[in-house]
C-alpha cells in the first residue's frame, strides 16, 4: 500500500486521485469522531465535508510535521467544537454523576469488583454498549468532549487545550471525573447483571 | 501527601498515576498502597478498562451514502476552486 506521505506529496502536486485516496483512508475515523462529538450523523457529515475541504485548501501549507490523518483529525475536531459552541445557549456548570465514596479515614466504602478482563474480550455485549452510550450521553457536555477527544480519539492534552481553549489541568480534572462517572456506570451494569 | 496514602489519595491521583506523570516519591507511595489494598488495585484495573471499553463501544462507521456524498462534494468544490484559479 502506498504510504500517506507519498499520497500527500502527490496531492500537494495537484493530483486529485491521491487526495481522494487520503480522504478514503481517513474519512471513517474523522466521521466517527465528529458524530460522537456532535451526537448527530447529519451534522457530522457536514463537518467532515468542511474539514476535508479545509485540509485540501491548506495542503500547500502542510509541511508534514504530523501525519496527514492526525492533521485532518484536528481540523475536524476544531470544526466540531466550533459547531458545539454555536449550539450552546447558556453555559451550564454541571458535575458528572457517579464516583467512589470514602469513609472518614479516606478508605473506599463499597466493595470493588474487577470486571477489567471483559475490556479485552472479542465481542462487546450489546447491552453493555447501550449502558456506555447512555452513560456517555449523560455526561455534562464539557466533560464528555474531553473524554471523547482524549480516551476515544487519542488526542494529547495539549491538542485538546489548543482546540478547546481550556488549560491542561482543567482538561485533566474533567477527564478524571468523566472516567470515574463512566466507570461507575459500567460497574452498575455488571453488578445488575450479577444480581 | 502524608507518609501513608489512603484510598482517596490514590483515586484522586489516578489519572497522573496512569499517565506516569507523578513524582517518584508519590508514585512509590501509591504503588505501596495498591499492593496492599485489593479494592484499590481492582479500582485501578477497572479505571483503565473504562477507557478501553468506551473506545470499543463508541466505535462508529461512516455510512456508505455519507461517504459517497463527501466525495461528490469534494470533487465539486475542488473543481470550482481550480476553475477560479484559471
Amino acid at each position: 500500500m502506498v504510504e500517506d506521505s507519498v499520497l500527500l506529496l502527490r496531492a500537494q502536486a495537484g493530483e486529485m486521485a491521491a487526495f481522494e485516496q487520503l480522504v478514503e483512508r481517513h474519512q471513517h475515523k474523522v466521521f466517527a469522531m465528529t458524530a460522537r462529538m456532535l451526537r448527530s450523523d447529519d451534522d457530522a457529515a457536514e463537518v467532515v465535508q468542511e474539514a476535508f475541504l479545509a485540509a485540501y485548501k491548506k495542503l500547500p501549507e502542510f509541511r508534514g510535521e504530523s501525519a496527514f490523518g492526525s492533521w485532518v483529525y484536528r481540523i475536524a475536531a476544531n470544526y466540531a467544537l466550533m459547531r458545539l459552541r454555536h449550539r450552546k445557549v447558556t453555559a451550564q456548570v454541571e458535575e458528572p454523576e457517579g464516583g467512589p465514596e470514602f469513609n472518614e479515614r479516606g478508605s473506599l466504602i463499597d466493595e470493588v469488583a474487577d470486571w477489567s478482563p471483559n475490556a479485552e474480550g472479542q465481542t462487546l455485549d450489546a447491552e453493555l454498549r447501550n449502558a456506555i452510550d447512555e452513560a456517555s450521553a449523560k455526561l455534562p457536555e464539557e466533560y464528555r468532549q474531553v473524554f471523547l477527544l482524549r480516551d476515544v480519539e487519542g488526542l494529547s492534552y495539549e491538542e485538546i487545550a489548543t482546540a478547546t481553549g481550556d488549560s491542561v489541568p482543567a482538561i485533566k480534572s474533567r477527564l478524571h471525573r468523566a472516567r470515574l462517572s463512566l466507570r461507575a456506570a459500567i460497574d452498575r451494569f455488571y453488578a445488575d447483571r450479577a444480581s | 501527601m502524608s507518609a501513608t496514602s489512603t484510598c482517596q489519595d490514590c483515586i484522586d491521583l489516578l489519572l497522573d498515576y496512569v499517565d506516569g506523570e507523578l513524582p517518584a516519591d508519590t508514585k512509590a507511595k501509591l504503588d505501596e498502597h495498591f499492593h496492599g489494598c485489593q479494592p484499590c488495585e481492582d479500582f485501578l484495573a477497572t479505571y483503565q478498562a473504562t477507557s478501553t471499553l468506551c473506545r470499543r463501544s463508541l466505535a462508529k462507521k461512516m455510512p456508505d451514502s455519507v461517504a459517497a456524498k463527501l466525495h461528490d462534494f469534494l470533487r465539486h468544490e475542488i473543481s470550482k476552486d481550480r476553475d477560479g484559479e484559471r
